[in-house]
């Protein structure tokens, strides 16, 4: 087949050559990866596709994968808004993404393992002891516990960006509860149903093996005696937004999805009440937040717990995935330091590149960031969902000043980074009907195991549907693009 | 299987049944009464105090006259009264929701498509012009999900939890249908020289257990008191009838208490001894005090249920 | 010559609505050290309970009891027999001075492995317009400093039960100048944290008989780190140092680690709680 260049879809595409765009080459032609793709959506109209795409969009809503908003009315079901047009990753590229994020997990597993007893880093001065002095994150109960099997980031979730130089930019690593996967699985199956023709012409990976390699590395890390595990996952129920994505999983690995209301702890182990009377459970994936897990020894109105859960652990009688306390390394300031986390425990360099920082706990850094405002992004370290960042050449001068007013207040908890120009992605606009060029960032979602590691080859590649807008997150209005990682040719 | 989604199963069951018979109830007995053959039973306001006393709401003011829209919305699409059918489907979805980890991605779509249908249905239409069609569409949408769950789950103690639920409110909505009919023949006979044993209501009765062609089939006649009582509640063989409800409970209790002789007043012995009961039970017995018998099953139902939260759905 | 203790604590629950189901953490068992050895304790409620032994966040020993009854009442009575070893906090060779004092406190290993005894808690954080009233002497070692802290936090408070609670504010302590126990430990703790001494609360049983104050109560005082000795208890409370006559239960950043009563209740509406404790000696 070839390339139609009066193609009806991209016809109009109002291509923007400053920025990076990772279809079309600056002088409008197709990038190679991309060609057939081109050339199979060429062969719908604009209006096929407008048809394939609310179609598509019906079916999440009567899946009921949807999440809540809040009017002064009546609550109303939304679908998080995604797009029928896939990013593709070639092979080499995403080898380098692959090894990247698993060895920024183990980095981080051997920097928590460590904060949480001898504190060898911080001895050796390669982190500074305020990192951890100061984070409201680091829980002290979880000092000298040893985690079944040795690991604290089971799931993470690191943020990436291709910038335009053409090199990929970690953003933020996720090691609480990152969520967002059920969403890759989805974008896959609606992409297929709508246009499946398309998709027998690439050989990419599959994106549902998730749920298994997920089982797989709960029940490795196993409570010690225990021969076969009893994984469930825990939820603070269906009125989360992310509720969707816990039923999914649970369902996908075929374990019980649980509420605090649903376990009890008796002599330090961990019970759920069935219909058959109590059963023990070995392994929690738990998708509630560390303040809320025992209310005996956190938040203690939290309802959404299981008291006694805590010392259950500590006893090592049952297993949580993430464990307590991770929280405080994906805080932005321990960012900064990843490259040097990484060759301390690993004594290798960073595979992935870190976006160079400024601690504004750093007097001379400080300084800089202060008359550079405007060149930078401003972020405060322990903000999560894109709060409270200041986008230095979207601000003006009232807002420069009071951002500066903000950092001085308290530099500790400001971090800036120069203004990074993410790639952008042809995407389809609901308003304006057609495909217009969009900032897309990439999540990927690595499982670090007892002796095994995996990675999900694909990821959820965020867009920000405003123009021009670089904040890609679910809750500031981004969508989502399936993501196909290409097998190497045989 | 966690007992509070055991629960969750075994209520989604219940709200998806109940929504069902009170749709039929209002489709049949509003449709038929228009043609019906004594002037009480064509009147609006006997109609619609029918309709109140079936989902338990009875009008006690016998002078009041009541409006017809405003009866419909209230028990068609009005979320703020605890019986109407949007908060039936309501409730089913927000159970489904509890247990959706449990049932399959093909029931889970058709519950929400249903939930949305509801949701959005237009009130002022429905009030004006709309009754035939939701009450058609809740009653085929129910269709499609016992089918759902019948076809899509794994028949093991998810699908009996879910079918106790279905057969305990079938069960009862059946008594309550026989109830709020037995209440209007009463109220009918005489006019136009109607008896009470061949009033014209016994066949809206059938029609509302949606079994009155197979009971023309069954008896070969025009339904008269005797063998509709007989059919809906002692006939095995009708879908519908309290005897083949019984027969379901006791078979899906069995399968998840498989103890061969349950122990006294567990929740296995409380249907079976129900079901007995039933089973050598004569129409002629029940015709004596209907009113008794309903308040004896009724009451039976409803300690089978309250038995079942305390054996298998405390959390 | 050690001496024996029989420790009583009782507490009394009651609450407005019925209860369906509870869950405790008792933190009132004596830690197992240098000086204090555990012989035997029990406990018991008007109550049916499922109690096994447990361990809090910090990992020292506590009472899990839940039960499935339904109640309005809860009573619960343990006691503990404890045998202490006397002990001289007087025993050990101090630094001369500040200066030696302070290369060993500020090293970063030392800081390093304390960090979270020097951290500010909402407990323990001293309020900005009260930074500089207790002033360290730079002329006296650590010890002699803190010393001096215990007997200042005695006199600039005055005991009295029932003004503050739980979550009164430092600020309103300092203010005020009056309250009990843990607020005198939580003021001590400020002002050697704000200095760089790590310091941690202390949950425990005094013996009276001595005219101590809080000896009818779960009393609380200080430990911090002096160089050269280590971990030394101070009773502000009391302007002395603990030594024979305070038995320890645990420690932690502040009091919401070492409450020795928390509870997960299944009920609608208020509660009452008492609490009584008696520590008898005898001489062995």
């Amino acid at each position: 087949m070839k390339t139609d260049p009066t193609n009806s879809l991209f016809s109009s595409y109002p291509q923007k050559t400053e920025l990076f765009d990772e279809v079309f080459e600056k002088d409008g032609s197709t990038k190679a990866i991309y060609e057939k793709l081109l050339c199979l959506y060429g062969e719908h109209s604009i209006m096929d596709y407008v048809n394939l795409n609310n179609k598509a969009k019906s079916s999440f809503f009567n899946q009921g994968i949807t999440f809540q908003v809040y009017d002064k009315e009546k609550t109303q079901e939304k679908i998080f808004p995604f797009d029928l047009f896939p990013r593709i990753i070639d092979t080499d590229e995403w080898d380098i993404i692959e090894s990247g994020a698993i060895q920024r997990s183990r980095a981080l597993n051997l920097f928590l393992q460590d904060i949480y007893h001898d504190k060898k880093i911080i001895k050796d001065k390669v982190v500074p002891l305020e990192l951890l002095s100061s984070s409201a994150n680091y829980l002290h109960q979880m000092m000298d516990v040893n985690p079944p099997g040795g690991i604290y980031n089971h799931i993470s979730g690191t943020d990436i960006i291709k910038h335009s130089d053409g090199n990929y930019y970690v953003l933020e690593d996720n090691i609480r509860c990152p969520s967002g996967v059920s969403y890759v699985i989805c974008n896959r199956t609606a992409l297929k149903r709508a246009l499946f023709g398309v998709f027998n012409h690439y050989n990419a990976y599959t994106v549902t093996d998730y749920a298994e390699n997920l089982l797989q590395i709960l029940e490795s890390v196993k409570p010690h005696g225990v021969d076969n595990p009893n994984c469930v996952v825990i939820t603070p129920g269906m009125f989360n937004s992310a509720y969707y994505e816990h039923s999914y999983l649970a369902k996908a690995m075929g374990v019980e999805l649980v509420e605090g209301r649903d376990l009890f702890v008796e002599n330090n182990f961990v019970y759920m009440k069935t219909i058959n009377g109590p059963e023990k459970v070995d392994v929690i994936y738990r998708r509630i937040d560390d303040a809320f897990l025992d209310p005996l020894e956190f938040r203690p109105d939290s309802t959404l717990g299981v008291p006694g859960l805590f010392a259950a652990y500590q006893k090592g009688n049952v297993c949580l995935a993430n464990a307590p306390g991770t929280g405080v390394a994906d805080d932005k300031a321990v960012y900064t330091y990843m490259p040097d986390i990484i060759k301390y425990y690993l004594g290798e360099d960073p595979i992935l590149n870190n976006v160079h920082t400024y601690h504004c706990s750093r007097p001379n850094e400080l300084k800089y960031v202060l008359e550079n405002v405007d060149k930078l992004v401003v972020k405060p370290v322990d903000e999560a969902g894109g709060y409270g960042i200041s986008i230095g050449n979207k601000l003006s001068k009232a807002e420069i000043k009071q951002v500066q007013e903000q950092v001085k207040k308290e530099p500790r908890k400001y971090v800036a980074q120069s203004i990074l120009s993410l790639s952008v992605h042809p995407t389809y606009i609901d308003e304006k009907e057609s495909f217009e060029q969009r900032h897309i960032d990439l999540r990927t979602f690595t499982l670090l195991g007892k002796d095994s590691e995996f990675v999900l080859r694909g990821g959820l590649t965020r867009v920000a549907l405003q123009e021009g807008n670089l904040i890609v997150n679910s809750s500031q209005g981004g969508g989502s693009k399936d993501t196909w990682v290409l097998k190497k040719d045989e | 299987m966690l007992a509070r989604v055991a629960n969750n199963l075994f209520w989604m069951g219940r709200y998806i049944e109940r929504s069902e018979h009170i749709a039929r109830y209002l489709n049949v007995n509003y449709f038929s009464s228009l043609d019906a053959p004594n002037e009480l039973s064509q009147s609006r306001q006997f109609v619609l105090r029918s309709f109140l006393f079936m989902i338990g709401e009875p009008e006690i003011d016998p002078e009041k006259v009541l409006e017809e829209e405003k009866v419909l919305f209230n028990i068609g699409l009005d979320p703020d009264s605890y019986y109407s059918i949007i908060n039936n489907v309501k409730a089913a979805r927000e159970n489904a929701n509890g247990a959706r980890d449990l049932i399959s991605t093909e029931l889970y779509e058709a519950i929400n498509k249903f939930y949305h249908f509801v949701l959005n249905y237009n009130p002022e239409y429905f009030v004006k012009k709309g009754l035939y069609d939701y009450s058609m569409n809740v009653m085929e949408r129910t269709a499609i999900l016992r089918g759902k769950i019948r076809g899509t789950l794994l028949h093991d103690e998810v699908y009996s939890i879910i079918m106790l639920g279905v057969n305990i409110e079938r069960a009862t909505q059946i008594i309550r249908i026989i109830n709020a009919k037995y209440h209007d023949a009463l109220l009918a006979q005489g006019s136009y020289g109607d008896k009470m044993g061949n009033s014209f209501e016994w066949s809206t009765l059938l029609k509302c257990a949606e079994s009155y062609d197979m009971m023309r089939r069954f008896y070969r006649k025009t339904p008269n008191i005797i063998c509709t009582l007989e059919f809906l509640v002692l006939n095995g063989t009708c879908p519908r009838s309290v005897m083949n409800s019984m027969n379901q409970v006791s078979k899906h209790l069995h399968e998840l208490d498989l103890d061969k002789n349950p122990k006294k007043n567990s929740s296995a012995f409380l249907a079976g001894k129900l079901r007995s009961e039933i089973e050598f039970m004569n129409v002629e017995d029940i015709e004596q005090d209907v009113k008794l018998f309903i308040q004896r099953i009724l009451e039976q139902l409803y300690n089978i249920s309250k038995r079942m939260e305390e054996e298998f759905f405390k959390y | 010559m050690p001496t024996e203790f029989a420790i009583t604590y009782s507490t009394q629950n009651e609450y407005e609505s019925l209860v369906n189901g509870a869950f405790w953490q008792f933190l009132i068992i004596p830690e197992e050290n240098d000086t204090q050895q555990l012989l035997d304790w029990e406990m018991k409620s008007n109550i049916q309970l499922d109690q096994n032994e447990s361990v809090n966040g910090l990992g020292f020993k506590s009472i899990h009891a839940h039960t499935k009854e339904k109640f309005t009442k809860a009573d619960f009575k343990a006691s503990f027999r404890v045998q202490k070893k006397s002990s001289n906090p007087f025993d050990f060779i101090p630094n001369q001075n500040w200066q030696a004092d302070l290369e060993e406190i500020q090293s970063i290993a030392f800081r390093t492995v304390n960090e979270i005894f020097l951290r500010k808690t909402r407990f323990t954080e001293l309020p900005s317009d009260f930074t500089t009233i207790f002033p360290f002497n730079a002329n006296k070692n650590v010890f002699e400093n803190l010393m001096a802290l215990n007997h200042w936090v005695f006199v600039h408070l005055f005991f009295k039960v029932g003004v503050t609670h739980v979550d009164t504010p430092l600020q309103e302590i300092i203010e005020k100048r009056h309250g009990v126990c843990q607020d005198f430990t939580h003021l001590f703790l400020a002002i050697a944290r704000a200095n760089h001494i790590p310091a941690r609360y202390v949950s425990g049983y005094l013996h009276q008989g001595n005219g101590y104050f809080g000896d009818s109560q779960m009393h609380a005082w200080a430990e911090a780190y002096v160089p050269q000795a280590g971990w030394v208890g101070f009773d502000p409370t009391n302007d002395i140092l603990v030594a024979n006559d305070h038995i320890k239960i645990c420690h932690g950043l502040d009091y919401s680690d070492c409450s020795p009563l928390k509870g997960v209740v299944y009920s609608s509406g208020g509660n009452k709680t008492s609490h009584s404790i008696e520590v008898r000696s005898s001489q062995q």
